[in-house]
């Protein structure tokens, strides 16, 4: 089904299967719920003004993947110092980056502290876990999505579990 | 021989191709070793998978782009907002837009019914005629004819009809069908 990103009804239709999935890259590239709020509006406003034309939904899916991720890189690599301080904020919940006080419910420390070592990863392997984890890209989507080869994403993502394992320390992980 | 990590990760994310799938299970199901190394590893997968942003957090902040999206951009997008644009511009500029094309049109009139021999060049700064200047012009037919798609006798004919007085003279050729005098017209 041809995408046509000018459309309005077009439009609905891809924001409501696409949001959540670029907000999770979003977020999980910057660990900051706002900032990745503000991304992805950002690459949804892109996405309807340049009323392209996709030859089908996940090419579209792509596209906004892409251009989520490139501006959240960008945010990162910015705002460094702003990020390193958000991670120090979001271990007190009362000025965690999740906004109001019910969804602290639905967190706890473990998931919190993963997110916060998944922020913690060099970019490219970050992009690489984020796209596999939290976006259940396949390797090859992911090589397309980050234009780079499978091999590389098979890589990227083997060294970002690496480091993870080193950063969260196996116990935390072997327990659930 | 064990596997390795990066063995085990591929094989995880089920992007192992199948003759090695294969040797891999076989392996795991022999190697205690491989198999805890493998456990560890599903598990660290499995954390991170379940640190996701959930769909309880992502709701309200899709819900609230949606809202800014459907006030400042669907539906306000070229059509409509051309549409408008164009209904509060029609009239403002109508009256402009009128006379400016009066005043084109009349000055167009003025400066064709008055100075036509500015139109028609004069037929000094024509030429030089020359043998490419009296030779028949293919594109007569043309529904926009130049000047040079003119026959120099189709020239002399409308020249004359306005009441030019012209001496035409050729050099290097003598003239076959009339003769000077004829030319010349009054």
């Amino acid at each position: 089904m041809e995408i046509r990103s000018g459309d309005d009804a077009v439009f609905r239709q891809v924001y409501k299967q696409v949001f959540p999935l670029v907000m999770r890259v979003a977020y999980h590239v910057t660990f900051n719920a706002d900032i990745a709020e503000d991304i992805c509006q950002d690459a949804f406003i892109r996405f309807y003004d340049k009323d392209m034309t996709f030859p089908s939904l996940d090419d579209a899916k792509f596209w906004l993947i892409r251009v989520v991720k490139n501006l959240a890189i960008n945010h990162v690599k910015r705002k460094a110092n702003e990020v390193a301080k958000m991670e120090k904020i979001g271990r007190t919940p009362t000025d965690n980056p999740f906004g109001d006080g019910a969804r602290e419910l639905l967190l706890n420390e473990s998931k919190v502290a993963v997110r916060r070592a998944v922020a913690q990863l060099p970019e490219i392997y970050r992009t690489a876990i984020v796209l596999r984890e939290y976006a259940d890209l396949d390797y090859q989507q992911i090589a397309k999505v980050l234009k780079i080869s499978e091999s590389n994403v098979k890589v990227r993502v083997h060294r970002a579990r690496k480091e993870l394992e080193v950063i969260l320390g196996r116990e935390d992980v072997n327990v659930p | 021989m064990c596997l390795d990590d990066q063995i085990l990760n591929t094989y995880i994310d089920g992007e192992l191709a199948q003759p090695w799938k294969s040797r891999v299970e076989n392996h795991l199901s022999t190697c205690s070793g491989c198999r805890m190394r493998l456990n560890s590893l599903k598990n660290i997968s499995d954390d991170i998978k379940n640190s996701v942003l959930s769909d309880e957090e992502i709701r309200p902040r899709q819900e609230r782009v949606l809202a800014m999206l459907e006030k400042n951009c669907l539906g306000k997008k070229k059509k409509f907002s051309l549409f408008r644009r164009q209904l509060r511009f029609s009239v403002g500029q109508l009256a402009g837009a009128a006379a400016a094309f009066v005043i084109v049109f009349a000055g167009a009139i003025a400066f064709t019914s008055g100075r036509a021999d500015q139109i028609i060049p004069a037929p000094e700064t024509e030429t030089d005629i020359d043998i490419a200047n009296i030779m028949p012009v293919r594109a007569v037919d043309s529904p926009q004819r130049g000047l040079d798609t003119f026959t120099l006798d189709e020239i002399l004919k409308n020249l004359d009809a306005r009441g030019y007085d012209v001496d035409v003279k050729l050099k290097s050729i003598k003239p076959v069908e009339f003769t000077e005098t004829e030319v010349l017209t009054n």
